[in-house]
């Protein structure tokens, strides 16, 4: 025992909402994520006290964990953000800009905390609803079957990371890259239910990133004088071993040994382990792999029998060479190896990219494995491509299960503002003894505005952004410093299945539909899943954050 | 060195009020909630009167005990703790009032006779309550309410639909509205009906699937961060939260065979302790090198596994750490294996599919082997657990095992949702409690059987079905409208009892105790309607003159004389109280009235602190091997 120290009473903050240092934190930190918003958004440098690597960033993922705040409301908000990316890879930015928006408008209203929970709580549900039917107006049905659609998805995801410096041939090469890459993990011919494979990221640092590929199979890390044994028949049978080979024996127990000074253990060992080696060569073994290290004495044995060794290929890469080979992964030194244990390699090449050289393993017949390497010219912007990539792939396993998306380009926020509004006026719930029509009217009002603040957020460019009467989409009319800077955007509107040619004629709801005419199709799409449950993250969090009255925090 | 500091009643009073000014802000409709951090630095959020006074480390000694009694009760009732503190603060109130203007106080010491007016009150007041409280409520406040029982319970979870389901869900929604914020209470509730129906054991009471639930919930539930809470939902079987070890292959829908093995499944050739002697040739166990050693351990590692496979097991729950060995063999023999499984899911996992756990791998018996309809990873969350279904638990234990998964935007909200479940189970399982009450009643029965007819004479019939051998009974499962109907009820009651006490010429203190007990009473609903005096004076109107105009309708006889075969006449009371406000346990608010009077006396009891000098002091003295001065500088402060 050191020493012991009395506990000291807590730190309580009354109606942390009221508090003025809290409130600046909130809008600080709305500022700074709505900044960093969409594909004209600023970035952001993080670099720690102690003199870490500098990262560059505007992705949420990397942000959120960043900006950790010593006050735990503000922590509160930003953790439930944050298990939302985690889940869901996309709309990030967006459940935590409307998020901080909804508790912004709520306290500047003055409404009674309670009466703004129930109405949120009704309009979410309001909305959720109408982006679930299908006559939705800003939900646009996924054709899996043509790669068009897919690449629009991805490239939204890969376009909306400024951070990845990446110019408009190279968007669209990756964006192809993603939707390769997923394409290749899904298995062609498995009756019931599917499994989708795995996709290893490899990143090389220095190429251009137009040599960014896909590989299907996996590519290992090896030495630089990898021995490569003459290709005599196809395929190669493969051992894979998941202890140790250092010629260590760590399951024997806690107990003690004393070794006798004549006895010399490590050569026991050893002999046993080069009577394995001896055996697996004998089985006629082509490749061999080992999660861990294997005794430098026992690899020479191996390649001067012409086997490709491969050693320290780490936990991660396991499962994925599991199923590519069919291997099992071995772990007995006493026994003979099973003959079912070992799997077959179909195809195996040494492939350099800029500095790294790789083993290339494919499978025999088909696989779900394949590997997407990716090329940046310097480090900050390859780690923000990595997540990027990541991003994208989750998003389009999403649209797997969910075919849909909706239009991107803050056209959904705009349109959904619309809905709400026009439904909060037709009709207002009996919300009992909580809520009066009045506050339900003026909290409706907060809910739309918090939701067009959204798609401003998106111009960073000092241009104006409109609404239009007819389809409730978004538009953005330039100021005059950035106008030769948007070469695209200035006729269309945010999604881009508008241009500025339409007269607006009516102001009803639903507003005219778009996918009469197949022609339009929107340029600008998000992931429906990721969208839909950011949204109801983002008005649970708030309704939290409105709830708290009390902060204690205990200071020990 | 001692110093000593003298309490008065004010001293109690000023505490308790200002644990009270915390607690409002988030009691009732209007209330709020809290978040806390931990020492951890872990973020915490709850509603619960327990863990916001627990979490703000008070100093003061009485406002400790206070807390003390506030979270001992919430312990046993998982309700009633803002409630807690709001009565005793009127009580101390009240009391106060009387004390202070007691006649008959002598000038040397005006504070002393308060406090002894002040003690004497409290004990009469505990008296009181432990006498007789317990008949008010069954004759004036229980018959207003109306019975659930646990059949009744278990078709109506089964069928929402049904009239009486929203009973018990509305019981347990107006418990969750004091612990979440508004607008998720009616899912969860919904939610922990379905859960509740699942668990009913068939041949079993209640209150006995409501402790098991209690006992293992931690191992029932999942939480998950990042979803909206309407993603919750109950599934089938129970969740290991564990990932499989080795990878899952099997995809055949058969039933699995598993075991549940504690120990290691390749054999550590030596113990913590025990020494292996290598090159003493010569000796009987003697042996020149290692590797024979080493070899052993595989082989009977091989055997064990070989055993496993001719018994046709597909599934290893183990746990420990087992060796890479183990899971090379187990992969190759086509077995999953799960690791570290926690001990108390394996007891549960034990339990449900009523085989024993392997300890000795040399010892399977076909006795140990379960039979599971699936075993199969899933994804919730972040996470990949394990999700096993049982064969024909129906048959042998009784029930139909499922678990729960609560989701939440994040870790504090699911945690908040978690705590808040497992005391709804806590207050259940108080408002069903079967034998509680028989005891205390038979125990004080010759004292009061003659007090009570007598005075509640016109508030009773003869026909009393709630009297079990001449004592009056409170039925388990007897729950009465919320938004203060209680406190109106037997405010009412033991004023009514105060008058009557005073007409028949009782000795008059009863009369104050009943009428300070009365008064306090009427706090908790002002407080309720805080916002809204205009419903809290309509709420009291509407309880006093429903009493008042049938005073012979009791709907808890009804009910319980009817043996529940007619449920309808226990919706009666709900379409004359308006349902909307919820309903609540009026065995819970029983067991807090005399809660809060056991904490008022010990609290008054008390009339001096002595503040010690700790021993962390003096230990750290002689550490420091301080000589006699620094001893003597000590006393002199």
């Amino acid at each position: 025992m050191s020493r012991l120290v009395k506990k000291s009473p807590s730190v309580c903050t009354d109606l942390p909402l009221d508090n003025a240092d809290i409130c600046n934190k909130l809008r600080l930190m709305r500022e700074l994520l709505g900044s960093c918003y969409g594909p004209t958004g600023r970035l952001k440098q993080i670099h720690n006290n102690i003199g870490g690597r500098v990262v560059t960033t505007s992705s949420s993922s990397v942000l959120l964990p960043a900006i950790a705040s010593s006050e735990p409301f503000v922590n509160l908000i930003r953790t439930s953000i944050l298990h939302h990316v985690r889940r869901f890879g996309d709309c990030g930015l967006f459940a935590a800009i409307f998020c901080l928006s909804l508790v912004e408008q709520a306290k500047q209203s003055g409404l009674r905390a309670k009466a703004v929970i129930r109405s949120n709580e009704h309009l979410a549900s309001l909305c959720t609803d109408y982006l679930k039917q299908g006559g939705c107006g800003c939900k646009v049905k996924l054709d899996l079957c043509s790669g068009r659609d897919l690449v629009a998805l991805a490239r939204s995801v890969v376009s909306s990371k400024p951070a990845c410096v990446l110019t408009e041939p190279e968007c669209v090469h990756i964006s192809r890259l993603a939707v390769r890459a997923f394409l290749l993990t899904v298995p062609c011919d498995t009756p019931g239910s599917v499994s989708l494979g795995q996709t290893v990221r490899v990143s090389v640092e220095g190429l251009p990133v137009t040599h960014s590929a896909v590989v299907p199979g996996l590519l290992v890390d090896t030495a630089e004088d990898v021995y490569l044994s003459q290709p005599c028949s196809l395929p190669h049978p493969l051992v894979l071993f998941s202890a140790s080979l250092a010629g260590d024996l760590s399951e024997l127990g806690d107990g003690l040994i004393e070794v006798h000074p004549r006895v010399d253990s490590d050569s026991q060992v050893l002999s046993q382990l080069l009577e394995l080696g001896n055996q697996v060569v004998r089985d006629g073994v082509k490749v061999f792999v080992c999660q861990k290290v294997i005794h430098p004495v026992l690899q020479l044995y191996l390649t001067s029998h012409g086997v490709t060794v491969v050693e320290r290929l780490g936990v991660t890469l396991m499962e994925p060479l599991i199923q590519l080979t069919g291997a099992q992964p071995v772990a007995t030194l006493h026994s003979a190896v099973q003959p079912t244990a070992y799997g077959q390699v179909g195809g195996l090449s040494v492939r350099r990219f800029g500095s790294k050289t790789m083993l290339h393993l494919q499978a025999c017949g088909e696989s779900a494995i394949c590997t997407i390497i990716l090329c940046h010219r310097n480090e900050t912007m390859l780690n923000e491509l990595k997540v990027t990539c990541q991003k994208a792939e989750h998003v389009l396993r999403l649209a797997l299960r969910e075919p849909s998306a909706l239009r991107g380009g803050g056209c959904t926020e705009t349109h959904l503002a619309a809905y709400v509004r026009r439904q909060s006026k037709s009709e207002v719930p009996a919300l009992g003894r909580g809520c009066s029509q009045t506050e339900y009217l003026r909290a409706a009002e907060a809910f739309c505005r918090s939701l067009e603040s959204v798609a401003r957020s998106l111009e960073h460019d000092g241009g104006t952004s409109t609404i239009d009467p007819t389809h409730a989409h978004r538009w953005t009319r330039p100021s005059d410093v950035a106008t030769e800077r948007r070469g695209v955007g200035a006729g269309c509107c945010g999604c881009g299945s508008l241009d500025g040619r339409e007269t607006w004629t009516s102001a009803e709801f639903p507003p005219a539909d778009l996918l009469r005419d197949a022609s339009v199709q929107p340029g600008v799409l998000d992931s429906f899943t990721a969208k839909l449950n950011a949204l109801q993250v983002a008005v649970e969090t708030a309704n939290l954050a409105l709830d708290v009255r009390y902060v204690i925090r205990d200071v020990n | 060195m001692l110093s000593v500091k003298h309490l008065h009643l004010k001293h109690a009073l000023q505490t308790v009020c200002t644990l009270e000014a915390v607690i409002l802000r988030s009691f009732g409709p209007e209330g709020g909630q809290v978040l806390f951090t931990r020492d951890t630095g872990q973020a915490m959020l709850s509603c619960s009167g327990t863990q916001i006074l627990k979490a703000l480390r008070l100093e003061h000694p009485l406002a400790r005990m206070v807390v003390e009694c506030v979270w001992k009760h919430s312990a046993v009732t998982g309700d009633g703790s803002k409630t807690f503190v709001l009565l005793l603060a009127s009580i101390l109130r009240l009391i106060h009032a009387a004390a202070s203007k007691a006649p008959g106080v002598s000038q040397w010491s005006t504070e002393a006779a308060e406090a002894a007016t002040a003690r004497h009150l409290a004990d009469k007041l505990l008296a009181f309550a432990m006498t007789e409280l317990d008949d008010l409520i069954c004759v004036s406040v229980a018959p207003h309410g109306f019975c659930v029982s646990s059949e009744d319970f278990t078709t109506k979870t089964q069928l929402p639909s049904c009239p009486n389901g929203f009973c018990v869900q509305a019981l347990l929604s107006s418990f969750f509205h004091t612990r979440l914020d508004y607008v998720h209470c009616d899912f969860l509730s919904g939610l922990a009906c379905e859960l509740l129906g699942h668990w009913k054991f068939q041949n079993d009471t209640l209150s006995f699937a409501l402790q098991f639930l209690n006992d293992n919930f931690p191992a029932l539930h999942t939480q998950v961060s990042g979803f909206p809470v309407s993603s919750s939902h109950v599934i089938e079987g129970q969740v290991i939260h564990r990932d499989f070890a080795t990878p899952c292959l099997q995809v055949n829908n058969q039933p699995v065979k598993a075991v549940v093995v504690t120990e290691y499944l390749q054999p550590k050739l030596l113990r913590r302790g025990d020494m292996l002697d290598l090159g003493c040739g010569g000796r009987v166990t003697g042996e020149k090198s290692i590797i024979p050693f080493s070899a052993w351990t595989e082989r009977s590692l091989e055997s064990v596994i070989a055993t496993l496979q001719s018994l046709g097991v597909s599934v290893l729950l183990c746990a420990v750490k087992q060796s890479a060995a183990a899971l090379a063999l187990a992969a190759q023999a086509e077995m999953c294996l799960v690791e570290c499984v926690s001990e108390e899911e394996l007891s549960l996992f034990v339990r449900l599919s009523g085989v024993a756990p392997i300890s000795d791998c040399w010892m399977i018996q076909p006795e140990n082997v379960a039979t599971l309809t699936f075993c199969k990873p899933i994804q919730l969350g972040a996470h990949r657990y394990v999700h096993v279904a049982f064969c024909d638990s129906e048959e042998r234990v009784g029930v139909k095992p499922c678990s729960l998964v609560i989701c939440g935007s994040g870790e504090v909200q699911t945690e908040q949702y978690a705590s808040a479940f497992q005391d709804a189970i806590r207050m259940l399982f108080t408002t069903w409690e079967p034998t509680r009450m028989t005891e205390t009643t038979a125990l004080k029965k010759p004292v009061q059987s003659h007090q009570c007819t007598s005075l509640n004479a016109h508030n009773l019939t003869e026909d009393t079905v709630c009297r079990s051998s001449d004592v009056y009974v409170l039925k388990p499962g007897c729950v009465i409208p919320a938004g203060g109907t209680f406190e109106f009820l037997l405010h009412h009651a033991l004023l009514q009892h105060g008058r009557s006490c005073s007409a028949s010429n009782y000795t008059n203190t009863g009369v104050g105790v009943s009428q300070i007990l009365a008064d306090a009473l009427l706090t908790v609903p002002r407080q309720i309607y805080s916002h809204n005096l205009k419903s809290f004076l309509q709420t009291q109107t509407r309880v006093t003159s429903f009493t008042s105009n049938q005073p012979h309708h009791f709907m808890l006889l009804k009910n319980a004389r009817g043996t529940t075969e007619d449920p309808e006449k226990g919706d009666e009371p709900s379409k004359l109280f308006t349902l909307d406000s919820g309903l609540e346990s009026v065995s819970c608010k029983h067991q807090l009235l005399l809660a809060v009077l056991q904490c008022l006396t010990s609290l008054l009891r008390v009339n001096a602190v002595v503040r010690t000098h700790t021993a962390l002091h003096s230990a750290s003295h002689t550490h420091a091997k301080m000589s006699e001065e620094s001893a003597d500088d000590e006393t002199e402060d």
